[in-house]
């Protein structure tokens, strides 16, 4: 293939026409981006061949398809848009409440907050925080993968041992067994595949040989809530003593 | 271009008997409002993506069907290329061809990759090989030009056109196939093929100019 302005017209029915093999289409992708008369030529190939799919007989779209489109949709870098699939399930709570009392009120709980944090600095420096309980996953192969430290205080430690490949359009889930009943519960994403720690998850305190493990799921987590993705890592806790 | 101008003819016909906004908001959607909702994706807005999805969602399933045959890999491909559209948005311009015809590329070429990765083939391969569809999808196939705008100078330069030709043209656009699955359908040589299609197209851009 020669991409050559007198070739442009056919190249681009082709490319539109899907009759280009994988290294034309690079080709002609690569060279749209700065030649203006191939980008036209592409352009005014997909107008005049359109038709054909808009005057298609409509399939029936069930309301499933979007919520699978929706769960999936990453974070556009943009302030006015949603927040991302937060990690803990806690509903936000407006923080900008202008009533005067509201500002009275904040002005206290700044000063209380601030006692408190003095009080927590200073129990924090003297004391480490134990975990409740420790769980070491591991792989099919029976090979470490990560180390869970749950507190109990609705906050866990992951620690991660290896080296996760993780596609662009994945991210790393942790879940937790916390009774039959309750079912696998989310303890929240594991971005950019680091060690985290993880909070705001309201759950029962973690019990001895609870089930602890790590799925791959789509990006902004399970849409289902619950694990649906291959599990890459899981072990049992035990309770530290 | 002749879309533009029949959305436009819509637009004016509908405020012309209505003034009221539903009316109003229906009509725009038809013309420059998925200019609009991809604008809206750019900036986050996950209403305008709803609004394409609302507007597009099954025709660009249909579309998609028509390529890898099967339903739950048409949503497969429409739903990635709904992320896609999201993630891309800020990418559309305007002097570059319609929302349309852009929304629809980014579809096509979902369908085209899913049907050409090697990792799909199992799936999709059974059904492109079994000569026993062959006759519905050839007359779905034909049926894209036949349901063209009785107007519309795309159906009236493809009519033009010798048979065979015309069949390859649109086995590539409507059902996605290859020079090699074309040749082979129309029992022609690859290369042979290849040169009739080729020619098919210039006579096509010629008419159609």
């Amino acid at each position: 293939m020669k991409l050559t302005p007198e070739n442009f017209p056919n190249i681009a029915d082709e490319y539109v026409l899907g009759l280009l093999n994988e290294a034309d289409v690079i080709a002609v992708e690569n060279e749209i981006e700065r030649n203006a008369a191939l980008a036209n030529a592409v352009a005014e190939a997909r107008e005049r061949f359109l038709p054909l799919d808009t005057t298609v007989d409509p399939a029936a779209v069930s309301p499933v398809l979007w919520e699978a489109i929706e769960a999936r949709l990453p974070e556009q870098a943009v302030a006015n848009s949603r927040p991302a699939a937060p990690v803990s399930p806690v509903a936000p709570v407006a923080g900008n409440d202008n009533k005067r009392s509201g500002w009275r009120a904040t002005a206290i709980s700044a000063i209380a907050a601030s006692l408190i944090l003095a009080g927590g600095l200073v129990w924090s420096v003297t004391r480490t925080v134990e975990p409740l309980v420790v769980a070491v996953l591991v792989n099919e192969a029976g090979e470490v993968q990560a180390v869970v430290e749950d507190f109990g205080n609705d906050t866990a430690s992951i620690k991660l041992l290896t080296d996760f490949a993780v596609p662009a359009d994945k991210t790393m889930q942790v879940w937790t067994l916390p009774s039959r009943e309750m079912g696998p519960m989310s303890l929240g994403l594991l971005e950019d595949r680091h060690s985290a720690r993880l909070s705001g998850s309201a759950l029962p305190r973690p019990q001895d040989a609870q089930l602890y493990e790590i799925t791959l799921e789509q990006a902004g987590g399970s849409p289902t809530g619950r694990p649906t993705g291959p599990i890459l890592a899981k072990g049992f806790a035990k309770l530290a003593r | 271009m002749s879309a533009v101008a029949t959305a436009g003819l819509e637009y004016s016909q509908i405020s012309e008997c209505s003034g009221r906004e539903d009316g109003l908001a229906l009509a725009t959607d038809q013309s420059t409002d998925l200019e609009g909702a991809l604008f809206a994706c750019a900036k986050g807005d996950r209403s305008g993506l709803r609004r394409i999805f609302d507007h597009e969602a099954g025709r660009l399933v249909a579309v998609a069907q028509r390529i890898v045959r099967r339903r739950d890999l048409a949503e497969e491909v429409v739903q990635e290329a709904f992320i896609r559209i999201w993630t891309h948005a800020h990418q559309y311009a305007p002097e570059r061809g319609s929302a349309r015809g852009w929304i629809y590329a980014i579809v096509r070429n979902r369908a085209l990759n899913m049907l050409r990765d090697g990792s799909r083939e199992d799936l999709v391969a059974e059904d492109r090989l079994e000569t026993l569809q062959d006759s519905a999808q050839l007359e779905q196939i034909m049926g894209a030009w036949h349901r063209l705008d009785r107007n519309s100078r795309l159906k009236e330069c493809l009519g033009r056109l010798d048979e065979t030709r015309r069949r390859g043209i649109l086995m590539a656009y409507v059902g996605g196939y290859t020079h090699g699955e074309i040749a082979g359908r129309l029992s022609l040589p690859l290369g042979t093929a290849k040169s009739w299609i080729r020619r098919g197209l210039l006579t096509l851009r010629e008419c159609m100019a």
